[in-house]
């Protein structure tokens, strides 16, 4: 089943005097359950294309159609709860909120689309130990390490129950440790909820786990590689 | 969630929220406080006019405010009193004659309204017998004869039946109050020495003291040397129901002392049957009739009630009569209201700034609440209740304090005793008890929310500008 569609899609920034194509005539889409990442050098357009698809900002043109919605459609008051009933963000730099615990953090998604609060609750904490962090669910963000606050980012964006996840650079500020402990939750949460990941990267272990490996340079993709990697 | 957040965001920088909130605090302490003191004297201003001059409301014939005719008698009085008994909200009413005369004694004399009153209906409706000042005699007491008045120390004074004498006794009183024996021994050369006015004392003791000695024991050796000779007697005199000129020699009961210059040395007060003899008066005559209400806040509604019920009459209350007071006293409220604003407008510049501050240094957080879903109505709401529980911790500390100021200062006064002269010339207390009433800290808190609403557009609307991606790359 597609999850993403992304149909002949520009995006042109004229904020120079010379205008850039991020994004020059990309057509993708992504199945349900995909774990797929998107390399290529810094500048290829990597980072604009995931905004695109997590209705951050709007092609020039083409189209791209999520779980049946038309995003350039959208208004933009309707791309935000698009984006807060449709898509989980995973961020570089964990974006955690600094003043909620782990636990409240985790709830924040739910708490905006209004779950109620025995569900929440559960969910958390079902989150939470998937991630391995049951027992620093009171923990405030500055007392949690960065590769525990990336685990705890991740719970926040899955617990809602997304389409898919969009993770750009999760591991970028991680040790290796870190980075791996990060993508087996990943990978076991892929496989345990079915749930979409697609990730931009330059980081070489993120590539080895992915089953699809999507290459830009210039803002086109360049090659689509399935894997032999199974999770 | 959304509160949750605000209220910890306020206290994410400690350092920087606490001082808009002592700001805050302080100014809303200050403002309170100082309207307090100045709404003390409103209110013992009005209580003074209700309590001890006018009462709620007068009743007299068309004419006789503007001319004060001896012959200017309430018609079938004792009906209108009966009418006014029986008005829902009166709890007491009393008749007054009232004649306009001389007083004067062998050193001074005084144009005076002399007032016929039933003495014990007055004592029950009104509270000047308090006012006595003591050592002076009493309010038409159990032994008190008939050709009794009750004067005011204004008059006293400009009939010279107060003088300043420091006695033995003067010194041992201002020891007891602090003066030191230096002082009281450079005084000592104007022992015995008697004052006609109080000026003239002044006079005498300057020349012996140091200029701070002066400001700072001034108003002590004066009150040393404050004497009244009891028994002393004043003439009255005034036209009878005639036209003859008659009066008699009254002695004075007692000396009040109020907050009213104006009052005290026009106002004498002599019991309805002796003024009923001397100006040949009818028995049940009487110039104006006085209504006492259960409660202030009766006074307009019965008071038409009674212009229905007394057409040929003139039925006045005290804000009519006092008209000034009365606006003062209908507007107070919006008056501070209005005050208040201005004060909270300042001070909102310092919770803009500070608002601002914390948006700016969140941008990139911005941007992410914004990506995962927090529509703008609620980012609106959270900078909006950061900024509103910014005014309202600051807002109800100052009230807090002010409230408690007010309290003690409520009890114990502030002595403004040093500029009292101006102040009772107008009527005004000069022992200040901060009040002011529970409806003007309801008006407070709703301005304090206003101003933090008010104090988040700015700020809420530099945050809505934010675009996410920019944001999120923390531009």
């Amino acid at each position: 089943m597609k999850v993403v569609e992304i149909n002949d899609v520009y995006k042109t920034y004229n904020d120079t005097e010379v205008e850039v194509r991020a994004v020059n005539g990309v057509t993708l889409s992504f199945e349900k359950g995909d774990f797929a990442v998107i390399v290529g050098p810094s500048g290829s357009g990597k980072t604009t294309l995931l905004n695109l698809i997590g209705g951050l900002d709007q092609p020039t043109a083409g189209e791209i159609i999520v779980a049946g919605h038309r995003l350039s459609e959208l208004k933009p008051s309707e791309l935000i709860d698009f984006r807060m009933d449709h898509v989980g963000f995973v961020f570089q730099s964990y974006n955690l909120i600094p003043v909620l615990t782990a636990a409240e953090n985790v709830e924040f998604i739910m708490s905006l689309q209004k779950w109620p609060k025995e569900k929440r609750i559960a969910r958390t904490e079902e989150m939470l130990r998937s991630v391995g962090l049951a027992d620093r669910h009171r923990s405030r963000p500055s007392q949690l390490s960065g590769g525990q606050q990336q685990r705890v980012a991740v719970a926040r964006a899955l617990a809602p129950r997304p389409q898919f996840i969009l993770a750009d650079e999760p591991t970028a500020n991680l040790d290796s440790k870190s980075a791996e402990t990060l993508l087996d939750i990943m990978e076991k949460l892929n496989r345990e909820e079915e749930m979409t990941f697609i990730f931009s990267t330059h980081d070489v272990r993120v590539m080895k786990r992915a089953r699809r490996v999507i290459t830009l340079e210039d803002g086109r993709v360049v090659s689509d590689e399935r894997t032999n990697h199974t999770a | 969630m959304i509160t949750s957040i605000a209220w910890k965001n306020v206290w994410r920088n400690k350092t920087r929220s606490l001082t808009v909130i002592a700001a805050v605090t302080v100014g809303v302490f200050a403002s309170v406080f100082a309207l307090a003191a100045i709404n003390s004297s409103i209110v013992q201003r009005i209580d003074s006019a209700v309590n001890e001059e006018l009462s709620h409301i007068q009743i007299n014939t068309k004419e006789f405010r503007s001319s004060s005719d001896i012959l200017s008698t309430i018609p079938e009085s004792e009906k209108v009193t009966g009418i006014l008994r029986n008005t829902p909200g009166v709890t007491g009413v009393t008749g007054r004659i009232i004649v306009r005369g001389l007083a004067s004694t062998p050193a001074g004399s005084a144009g005076v309204e002399i007032t016929g009153i039933d003495t014990a209906a007055e004592k029950e409706m009104f509270t000047l017998d308090r006012k006595l000042i003591p050592g002076t005699g009493s309010y038409f007491g159990a032994g008190t004869r008939l050709n009794s008045a009750f004067i005011g120390e204004k008059l006293a004074r400009e009939l010279y039946i107060v003088r300043y004498i420091l006695r033995p006794e003067s010194f041992t009183d201002l020891s007891e109050k602090g003066v030191p024996p230096a002082v009281a021994e450079k005084l000592r050369p104007l022992e015995g020495v008697r004052y006609s006015t109080e000026k003239k004392l002044t006079e005498a003791y300057s020349a012996l003291l140091t200029a701070k000695e002066i400001k700072k024991y001034g108003l002590l050796i004066r009150e040393a040397a404050w004497s009244y000779r009891e028994g002393s007697r004043i003439i009255l005199s005034f036209l009878d129901v005639n036209g003859n000129q008659t009066g008699a020699a009254f002695r004075i009961s007692g000396i009040y002392r109020t907050n009213n210059d104006f009052f005290e040395a026009m106002s004498v007060f002599v019991p309805d049957e002796e003024l009923r003899k001397l100006t040949g008066m009818e028995d049940g005559a009487y110039h104006r009739l006085i209504a006492r209400l259960g409660e202030d806040d009766l006074t307009d509604r019965v008071t038409p009630v009674l212009k229905e019920a007394l057409p040929g009459l003139e039925v006045m209350n005290w804000k009519e009569i006092q008209v000034d007071l009365a606006m003062i006293a209908d507007y107070i409220n919006q008056i501070y209201a209005v005050f208040m604003v201005l004060i909270l407008a300042a001070l909102s510049f310092g919770i803009v700034n500070t608002m601002l501050m914390a948006v700016l240094e969140r941008t990139r957080e911005l941007g992410m609440l914004s990506a995962v879903g927090m529509n703008r109505r609620r980012i609106f709401m959270m900078i909006m209740l950061e900024s509103v529980f910014l005014s309202v911790v600051g807002g109800f500390a100052g009230m807090a304090v002010s409230g408690i100021v007010i309290g003690i200062t409520g009890h114990t006064g502030i002595n403004l005793v040093k500029y009292s002269e101006g102040l009772e010339a107008f009527g005004y207390s000069a022992h200040l008890y901060p009040t002011i009433g529970a409806d003007f800290f309801i008006i407070l808190t709703v301005l304090i929310v206003i101003t933090g609403i008010l104090s988040a557009l700015y700020p809420a609307r530099k945050a809505l500008q934010l675009n996410p991606v920019e944001a999120l790359r923390g531009e």
